[in-house]
C-alpha cells in the first residue's frame, strides 16, 4: 500500500526536490474540505465542551461565565441522577449487545449457505430494508408498535393470543422494567441486516476448501464454526463489539423519542439528563451538562480501552 | 454449483416437504429460519403501511387487516398539516446538500489518503478512526449549539447542513479509503506516465472505478441526514424550519390531522424514498459493500 508513486526516475536537482515537496504539500488540498468540517464541527466543539465543563456557564444567564475548576465534576459525581443514568445506560448495553452480535452472526452463517443465487440476494435485500430507514424513523415506528392503544404487539397478546387482558397488558414503554429490553429488541431489529452484511463480508473471505477439508475430517457443524469460522471472523466481531458498545452507551434519540424527559422512566439516562440540563432545565446550566457529558465519555473510553486490551491479549 | 442450479429450477423456492431432488430437512430448516426472520423484518413495515390506508374506525380496532380501506389520508395531510410541505422541502434540501458535501469531501480525502504522497497521513487516519470510538455527536452538541448561535444559524436550514456533514464524515472517508485501496497503484502510475495530474487521474480514471463505493456513500449519508433527529431537535424550535422526523416524533395519535392513519401516511411518505432508492441501487450498493466498504 505504501508504494511510492514516483517510479519515473528523473534527474534530481535542488529545484526538482523543491518542486516535489511543493507538489506533495499541494496534495493536502484534497483533504481541506473534509478537514474544515471535521475540525470545525467535531474537533473544535469537543475541545470547547471540555473547556465549558470547567465553568459555571448558564446559557440563559447574562454576563460572562467564571472558571470553577473541578466543581462541576465533583458535583456530578455526587449527583444520584448521573450515577443512575450511567447504570441505566449500562443495563441497556448489556441487553442490547449480545442480541445485535449473535443474531446477525447466526443469520449470516445461514444466508452464506443458501446456494441459490437469487434467493440469497432476496434474503439479503429483505434483511437490509431496515438499514435504509433512518434511525429516528425506526424509533417512531416502534413507539407506535409498542403503543397501548393501537400497537399491534399488545393487540396480538391480548386479542389474538389471549395471554393478557386489556388491564394486565404490558406497558412496554411505560414506567416498568420492560422499557429498556423493549428498546433493545427494536435496536436488534434495526441492525439485523446491516450486521449480517458485515459478517457475510467476513465469511466471503473464508476459502470453502477449509470447510470441505474439515468435513472430510469428520467435523460437525459446531466444530466447523468454532475452529474454522470463528477465528476468521474474530477481527470483524471485535470491531463490531467495540463500536456497538460505544453507540449503546451513548444512545439518546431513542430515549428522547420514546421516553421524553420523565425522570422516573428507565429511559432517563445520563445522555437525556445532559440534554435536559443543557437545553431545558432552569437557566440551561451548560457548564454542568458538559461535565456530565465528559464523565460519560470518559467512562466509555475506559471500557473501550479495556476491551481492546482484552482482545489484543487474546490474539 | 451445478447441483445448486438444478435444485433452484423447479420451484425449490416453495419449500415443500417432498424429499425429492435433494430437498432435505436441512434445507427446510435453513429456509424456514430465514423466511421467519424476513417476516419479522417486514411485518412492522406492513403494519404501518396498512395503518396508513385504514379507515379511521379500523385504525382503533387493532386488527391487522382493515375492513374498510381509505386512501384519502395521503392527500388529506397536505391540506391539513399546515407546515408539512415546508417540512418536507426542508428535509429534501438538508439531505441533498449533506449527501453532496459529505460524498465530495470523502472521495477527495479517500483518494489522497491512498494514492497520493501525503506527509502526516497516519495522523489523519488515526484521528478519523479515533473519532469513531468517541461519542462525538453527543458530546459536541452543546458547543455546536453555541457555534451556530454565534453565527446566527439557529433555526436555519444551513445551520443544520453544516454539522450534518460531519455526522458520517469519518466513516465515509474510511469507506472511500477502503474502496480506493482495492485499486492498484499501477493505474495511477500509468495515468501519470500518460501525463495526467492527480486531479485528472481522480476525475477521469478513478471516479468510474469507485462508483459502487460512491453509491454506498450516498445511501449511508442519505439515510443519516434524511432521518436525523438530535441536532434538528436541538438547533431548531420553529415548526416551519424543522425537518419531517422531528415533526413526526412529536406527533402522537391526536385528533383531526394528527389521527393515526394520517400520521402513518406521512410516515410512509418519509420512508419510501429511501427504500425505493435502495431497491434501484441495491446491486451496486451490495457490490460496494463487499468491495471494501465493510472492511473499515
Amino acid at each position: 500500500m505504501a508504494t511510492l508513486r514516483t517510479s519515473t526516475a528523473q534527474p534530481a536537482g535542488a529545484l526538482h526536490i523543491g518542486w516535489q515537496a511543493l507538489r506533495h504539500s499541494i496534495n493536502w488540498l484534497y483533504l481541506v474540505p473534509a478537514l474544515v468540517f471535521f475540525i470545525g464541527y467535531q474537533v473544535y466543539p469537543i475541545i470547547q465542551v471540555f473547556l465549558i465543563s470547567f465553568t459555571d456557564y448558564h446559557y440563559l444567564r447574562p454576563g460572562p461565565a467564571a472558571w470553577v475548576g473541578l466543581q462541576n465534576y465533583v458535583n456530578a459525581l455526587g449527583d444520584p441522577l448521573v450515577g443512575q443514568g450511567l447504570l441505566r445506560a449500562a443495563a441497556f448495553t448489556v441487553m442490547f449487545l449480545p442480541g445485535t452480535i449473535f443474531v446477525p452472526l447466526f443469520l449470516a452463517i445461514l444466508v452464506d449457505r443458501v446456494k441459490n443465487k437469487r434467493l440469497s440476494v432476496l434474503y439479503r435485500m429483505i434483511l437490509l430494508i431496515p438499514a435504509v430507514i433512518p434511525g429516528p424513523m425506526i424509533f417512531i415506528l416502534w413507539k407506535w408498535m409498542y403503543d397501548f392503544e393501537i400497537g399491534p404487539i399488545n393487540h396480538l397478546l391480548v386479542d389474538v393470543l389471549h395471554l393478557f387482558t386489556f388491564r394486565t397488558a404490558p406497558q412496554w414503554l411505560g414506567n416498568s422494567a420492560l422499557a429498556l429490553p423493549a428498546i433493545a429488541v427494536m435496536e436488534v431489529w434495526w441492525g439485523l441486516g446491516y450486521h449480517t452484511m458485515f459478517f457475510l463480508a467476513g465469511l466471503a473471505s473464508i476459502p470453502h476448501e477449509l470447510f470441505d477439508a474439515a468435513k472430510v475430517d469428520g467435523a460437525n457443524e459446531w466444530k466447523m464454526f468454532w475452529h474454522v469460522t470463528r477465528p476468521r471472523l474474530q477481527p470483524v466481531l471485535l470491531i463490531l463489539v467495540v463500536l456497538r458498545f460505544g453507540s449503546a452507551m451513548a444512545v439518546i434519540d431513542e430515549y428522547l423519542i420514546m421516553g421524553g424527559f420523565n425522570r422516573a422512566l428507565p429511559t432517563y439516562t445520563w445522555t437525556v439528563y445532559m440534554w435536559h440540563l443543557g437545553f431545558q432545565l432552569g437557566d440551561w446550566f451548560q457548564g454542568y451538562a458538559a461535565a456530565i457529558g465528559w464523565i460519560g465519555a470518559a467512562a466509555m473510553l475506559v471500557v473501550v480501552v479495556f476491551l481492546f486490551r482484552i482482545f489484543r491479549n487474546r490474539d | 454449483m451445478d447441483f445448486a442450479k438444478s435444485l433452484a429450477r423447479p420451484q425449490a423456492v416453495a419449500v415443500t416437504s417432498r424429499p425429492r431432488r435433494g430437498i432435505s430437512l436441512r434445507d427446510i430448516l435453513l429456509h424456514g429460519t430465514l423466511i421467519f426472520f424476513c417476516a419479522i423484518v417486514i411485518l412492522p413495515l406492513a403494519w404501518v403501511f396498512l395503518l396508513s390506508i385504514k379507515s379511521i374506525g379500523d385504525a382503533y380496532t387493532g386488527s391487522f387487516w382493515p375492513e374498510h380501506f381509505d386512501f384519502s389520508h395521503y392527500g388529506y395531510v397536505f391540506g391539513h398539516i399546515p407546515t408539512l410541505v415546508q417540512n418536507m422541502l426542508n428535509s429534501i434540501v438538508v439531505t441533498l446538500s449533506t449527501v453532496v458535501l459529505t460524498s465530495t469531501c470523502a472521495v477527495l480525502a479517500g483518494f489522497a489518503l491512498v494514492h497520493l504522497r501525503l506527509p502526516g497521513r497516519a495522523l489523519v487516519v488515526s484521528l478519523l478512526v479515533g473519532s469513531l470510538f468517541f461519542p462525538t455527536r453527543l458530546i459536541s452538541l452543546i458547543a455546536i449549539f453555541e457555534i451556530q448561535n454565534q453565527l446566527h444559524l439557529i433555526n436555519t436550514i444551513i445551520g443544520l447542513i453544516l454539522p450534518y456533514v460531519t455526522l458520517n464524515l469519518a466513516i465515509s472517508i474510511l469507506i472511500m479509503r477502503g474502496i480506493f485501496e482495492q485499486i492498484s497503484p499501477e493505474i495511477v502510475d500509468a495515468a501519470r506516465i500518460d501525463g495526467c495530474g492527480s486531479w485528472r487521474t481522480l476525475r477521469s480514471v478513478m471516479l468510474p472505478l469507485v462508483i459502487n463505493g460512491i453509491i454506498v456513500l450516498v445511501i449511508v449519508n442519505f439515510v443519516t441526514a434524511w432521518g436525523e433527529y438530535l441536532l434538528a431537535f436541538t438547533l431548531t424550535n420553529d415548526q416551519a424550519v424543522r425537518t419531517v422526523p422531528v415533526v413526526l416524533a412529536s406527533a402522537f395519535g391526536g385528533m383531526g390531522e394528527w389521527d393515526w392513519p394520517r400520521i402513518a401516511a406521512v410516515y410512509i411518505m418519509v420512508i419510501v424514498p429511501g427504500i425505493v432508492a435502495f431497491a434501484v441501487a441495491q446491486r451496486w450498493y451490495m457490490r460496494g459493500l463487499l468491495e471494501g466498504a465493510l472492511k473499515v
